[in-house]
């Protein structure tokens, strides 16, 4: 069976609803952060397979180089206020953050 | 023109970064950061607005440059106004971190790559440009709400805003890589090429389209993605929730228009189904929510946050006329984001200047009487949220005049009426503060607001509310510059 453009896409979108699930559903902050890298995973699989069926230049690659470098910027950015959180509250637990509301 | 001229507002931003991040971790004595930083803004700002106003050719750029950034004067535009809102957030900062015991120079860096990240994103014609700008741009800013790290409310609204911002930009990237899976191309132009020609991949490019729009509307703040509007703008220091409010969402605007008027500006996505029905949707739910929301907060920051959605709504008014008449709604866009720049900056920057250590205005009651004890110290107030009611000759009126005019001129009148409606709504809002601050008298034993004193500040107001009467005053100098902008967007 030769794997077209449609496979590819059905894989990524299948792996950005498991990560846009887990993010909505879970409330532990760490496991929404790991869901979004998952759904910035799924964009790389599109990226790169486009790119397959688009040779002329590499876009799609080197875009998929830069999801690479600034998710890892991101996860750092966010685990630093995870951690300033966790010092402050002593969970990571989204619900329990709510000094905003009141 | 020189090509180091168009890029040296780029540059001025990363070496200044680069070189507070070292003067502040070798010096000793306390250094007058916020002064260098705010100059080192306002020089870059000065440049992109000799630039346009200069005009002439086009700078010959390498490919490297042209290909991923664009330097036309729609650009230098906004490097005006974020430089603009950047600059005075600084100086805001150099009085309220002092005042309050916050001073750490990481501030200033942060502010000078975020606002060196929202530069690339006014400039980005390319998808990659545009995710990396905007990523560039909300890093620093997620760090900036967390500034106060000891304080729970910081940290918590920078969480809130991390989590929910990341997602709309992993929301936003898929909807790109399904632009370029629909089209096979990651540049505007490319994009808007192919569906002109209607080789695209339409059910992709459909998609795709509403993903981006999702993932910007997030940015800008758009009911329904606005919920992590309040808490951030609430949890972070003053001057950081100023720069947030104007610098972050005038790029954020800047792009998005870009990517609707030249990606997806080809009337087969313009249609019933294209984005100008979705944003029109999205400005009345925006215009309507913000403003009735704001008016039963008691904080009057979680106010102003509000009023800053309402405000996107009215943008969001002209970017929907756009899709009809193109450059004069455009030129609007821009106008309103320059006079709402300086306005929130005024009102946010009264805002500090409220409060000094432990004596700071929160509520509306801290307000009670302030206009009659400091005079001097609510005038700035009065004028930020005159200029934000839309209160002629400030540059708010003409900014909602433009806007609101786009719209009938485009035949969308339901919309301009939607949209005076609710800001007649806002002016209760806004009308309250001054009431607050004139007609009432504290009660006994209540904790007075005392107004800070600090040149930093002061240079911030002065400078602010120069420019909202400069705006008001003589508009048309400012909107005929505006209308050059947007015509050469659309080519």
């Amino acid at each position: 069976m030769e794997i077209g453009l449609g496979e590819y896409l059905a894989l990524a979108s299948l792996l950005f609803g498991i990560g846009a699930t887990g993010f909505l559903t879970r409330r532990n902050a760490l496991i929404q952060l790991m869901s979004i890298e998952i759904m910035l995973n799924s964009v790389n699989v599109v990226l790169v397979a486009v790119n397959r069926f688009h040779p002329e230049n590499h876009a799609g690659q080197i875009f998929s180089f830069f999801v690479i470098a600034v998710a890892a910027a991101e996860a750092a950015v966010g685990l630093a206020i995870l951690i300033a959180l966790y010092r402050l509250k002593k969970t990571i637990e989204t619900d329990k953050a709510d000094v905003l509301r009141h | 023109m020189s090509m180091w001229l168009v890029i040296a507002p780029l540059l001025l931003m990363l070496v200044s970064g680069l070189f507070i991040m070292l003067v502040d971790a070798f010096a000793k004595e306390r250094a007058e950061l916020a002064l260098v930083t705010s100059v080192a803004i306002a020089v870059a700002g000065a440049i992109s607005l000799g630039v346009l106003v200069q005009g002439g050719a086009p700078a010959d750029m390498p490919e490297v440059l042209t290909r991923y950034l664009a330097s036309d004067p729609f650009a230098h535009f906004f490097d005006v106004a974020i430089c603009a809102g950047a600059s005075l957030s600084v100086l805001l900062a150099g009085g309220y971190l002092r005042e309050h015991g916050l001073e750490r120079g990481e501030f200033y860096v942060l502010v000078l790559f975020s606002c060196f990240g929202a530069m690339i994103l006014a400039r980005a014609i390319d998808l990659l440009s545009l995710f990396v700008g905007l990523e560039t741009m909300s890093l620093g800013v997620y760090a900036m709400i967390a500034f106060r790290r000891t304080s729970a409310r910081a940290v918590e609204g920078a969480m809130k805003y991390f989590l929910l911002g990341s997602f709309a930009a992993a929301i936003l990237l898929f909807g790109s890589a399904l632009l370029y899976a629909g089209t096979g191309h990651t540049d505007f132009v490319g994009i808007g090429e192919m569906i002109a020609s209607g080789d695209a991949e339409n059910r992709l490019v459909l998609v795709g389209m509403l993903m981006v729009v999702v993932g910007l509307a997030f940015k800008v703040s758009a009911v329904p993605f606005h919920m992590w509007t309040p808490d951030a703008y609430e949890g972070a220091v003053t001057p950081a929730t100023t720069f947030m409010s104007v610098s972050v969402k005038a790029a954020a605007f800047a792009v998005f228009v870009r990517v609707c008027m030249v990606a997806l500006g080809d009337e087969s996505v313009m249609t019933a189904s294209g984005w100008p029905t979705a944003i029109a949707g999205l400005a009345v739910l925006t215009m309507v929510y913000g403003n009735v929301a704001a008016i039963v907060q008691k904080s009057i920051k979680r106010m102003l946050a509000y009023s800053s959605i309402a405000h996107a709504g009215y943008v969001m008014v002209g970017l929907v006329a756009a899709a009809e008449i193109g450059a004069p709604a455009i030129s609007a866009v821009l106008f309103y984001l320059l006079a709402y720049t300086v306005s929130n900056a005024l009102a946010f920057g009264s805002l500090v200047v409220m409060g000094s250590r432990g004596k700071e205005a929160v509520h509306y009651d801290d307000l009670r009487g302030v206009g009659r004890r400091h005079p001097m110290a609510a005038l700035p107030f009065v004028i930020g949220v005159l200029s934000l009611m839309g209160f002629p000759p400030t540059a708010g009126f003409f900014g909602k005049y433009y806007v609101f005019n786009a719209a009938v001129q485009a035949g969308d009148v339901w919309l301009a009426i939607v949209g005076v409606l609710a800001s007649a709504v806002g002016a209760y809002y806004y009308l309250r503060v001054i009431v607050v601050m004139f007609m009432q008298e504290p009660e006994e034993d209540q904790v007075l607001a005392v107004p800070m004193k600090s040149g930093y500040v002061a240079t911030a107001l002065a400078a602010s509310g120069a420019a909202v009467m400069a705006l008001g005053m003589m508009p048309g100098w400012f909107l005929d510059v505006a209308i050059e902008a947007a015509r050469q967007l659309l080519g």
